[in-house]
């Protein structure tokens, strides 16, 4: 009688755990459909492994390169872990997590971010908490996920302890089920890949225009908290035998001013980085604004992201040493595989635009 | 056993649907920002040509009055929807942001000193004059004299010992 209670004790309590869980997967969000960005963190683990550069940051590497591009020219093997308004402590947890699964001969970091010191300085807080969710719910459990998490939350997210609803998202989402539609059904045990290696692709075009005209600065200094993780980055990399390589991708706003450049110039000399403002070498890429951009100047689409993989790939083969795989017949089969999901992926996306 | 039973499933009910400390959330996926009070009367503002441009301050209003901007740029921002707008004058910029149907002002800077704060400062004028109109207690020790009302935020910016700059907008977080 006592083995029997014990046992339906289980079984309901299993049965509870799964609905729960089962719960928890239907009332998350998707981001198959309009706002694909929030799955791009997710979808790294299907693809680590055997990388020799990992790009890290926001929109600004996730919309301006294309891993096939460098695979096709130069046999790079390459993927982005991108998210937007990712902020540097997040890249950081995620270069910590990333050496889980693999380590790269390059990790390209993306030095926008710098200009974030805090959650609380990038501004509203409730897109801010949104934006947060966009790189926490995509990482698996680790260390590293917890610690983002802990350097990542809004002032008001620790007034309600939200680092709860990171572990258990259920209490952040309970009460969506109002507003679940059919994708939340169709994706609930299985997701589309909505990248190519992390690569965002955008076909549409949007020429720049005017100048994004942006008011002076009171103090143009990065602050510590970003030099803190920016430092922690060097000595990652180092411990890791990974060369760090810090880029300012060539978008054209939000504004990146001279004073702020200057301080990346400096930084990287002092550490001996290889630091790069591509806004500098627009020529050189061959970007023309009045065909490479999908929203005038913030992001390029995939031609402008194709010329900016090409450029770039030179230096990392010429600079970083960065090798030619495509004579490994193992690793050309998976990239071949790749390669033809992203042109089958261009061209429906040229037909809807 | 059944109040075993009924204990688990009004667990799942607790967790599951009475978590209401969280915040109530809209779709994560149409969060637009939470910036302003829009038509706030005591939000800062300037004068310009009869019209007072105001932070929150409708923008339909200030181009019926103003006319059409000589550069007119939208800055879409990563994933979310929504469209900041800028307006730049001769002598001024408005950025706009949208809430419903309309755009309200959420930050203006002057350009040029044809332009003045409704307490006379301007472009060009000396720490003197700008503590003449303001006092002493938002300067920053350095370069800049920042006052704040509300949720709202005024910046006066030196260089070389003459006002370089000056900006409102509407402080969000």
């Amino acid at each position: 009688m006592k083995k029997k209670s014990i046992f339906t004790l289980c079984a309901c309590l299993a049965v509870c755990l799964a609905l729960l869980w089962l719960l928890q997967a239907l009332l998350m969000p998707k981001y198959m459909g309009s706002v694909k960005e929030g799955a791009l963190i997710g979808e790294y683990y299907d693809n680590a492994g055997n990388n020799d550069v990992v790009f890290i940051g926001d929109c600004e590497v996730y919309e301006n390169f294309s891993p096939i591009t460098m695979w096709e020219e130069y046999g790079i093997t390459s993927i982005i872990r991108g998210s937007p308004q990712q902020l540097i402590w997040q890249s950081y947890y995620l270069m910590e997590e990333t050496f889980q699964y693999e380590t790269p001969k390059v990790m390209v970091f993306n030095v926008l971010s710098m200009k974030y010191d805090t959650p609380q300085s990038t501004g509203d807080q409730t897109q801010r908490e949104a934006y947060n969710r966009m790189t926490l719910d995509g990482m698996r459990w680790s260390g590293s996920k917890w610690n983002s998490i802990q350097a990542s939350m809004t002032e008001e997210e620790k007034q309600w302890q939200g680092q709860w609803s990171y572990l258990f998202p259920l209490l952040r989402y309970h009460d969506r089920w109002s507003q679940l539609t059919g994708e939340d059904f169709q994706y609930l045990f299985k997701k589309d890949q909505v990248s190519d290696n992390g690569y965002l692709m955008q076909t549409g075009v949007k020429p720049f225009e005017d100048e994004h005209i942006q008011p002076p600065l009171v103090d143009y200094t990065f602050g510590e908290n970003s030099y803190y993780y920016l430092d922690k980055m060097v000595e990652l990399c180092k411990q890791h035998g990974t060369q760090l390589v810090l880029i300012k991708a060539p978008s054209l706003y939000p504004v990146w001013w001279d004073e702020w450049d200057q301080q990346m110039v400096e930084y990287a000399e002092k550490h001996g980085l290889l630091y790069v403002n591509l806004l500098e070498k627009q020529e050189e890429i061959g970007i023309d604004w009045s065909q490479d951009t999908y929203d005038a100047g913030l992001h390029l689409n995939v031609y402008g992201a194709e010329k900016l993989a090409s450029y770039f790939g030179k230096i990392l083969v010429e600079e970083c040493g960065v090798a030619d795989h495509r004579g490994d017949a193992e690793i050309s089969t998976v990239w071949a595989e790749k390669v033809k999901t992203y042109y089958q992926r261009k061209e429906a996306l040229q037909a809807q635009s | 056993m059944k109040r075993l039973i009924a204990f688990f499933g009004i667990l799942c009910m607790v967790v599951g649907f009475a978590a209401c400390s969280t915040p109530q959330t809209t779709d994560i996926k149409g969060t637009t920002p939470n910036v302003g009070n829009p038509g706030d009367p005591n939000a800062y503002y300037f004068n310009y040509k009869g019209t007072d441009i105001r932070l929150n301050g409708d923008m339909e209003v200030v181009l019926n009055a103003l006319g059409e901007p000589k550069n007119y740029t939208e800055e879409t921002s990563c994933a979310f929807e929504g469209l900041d707008k800028t307006y730049t004058y001769d002598s001024f910029v408005i950025q706009t942001y949208p809430k419903g149907e309309k755009d309200y002002v959420y930050a203006f800077w002057f350009l040029d000193d044809l332009v003045k704060t409704p307490e006379g400062v301007k472009i060009g004028d000396t720490q003197a004059a700008v503590e003449a109109a303001y006092g002493a207690e938002g300067y920053n020790g350095r370069n800049a004299y920042i006052l704040k009302k509300d949720t709202y935020s005024m910046t006066i910016i030196q260089n070389d010992g003459a006002v370089s700059s000056i900006q409102y907008t509407i402080t969000i977080g």
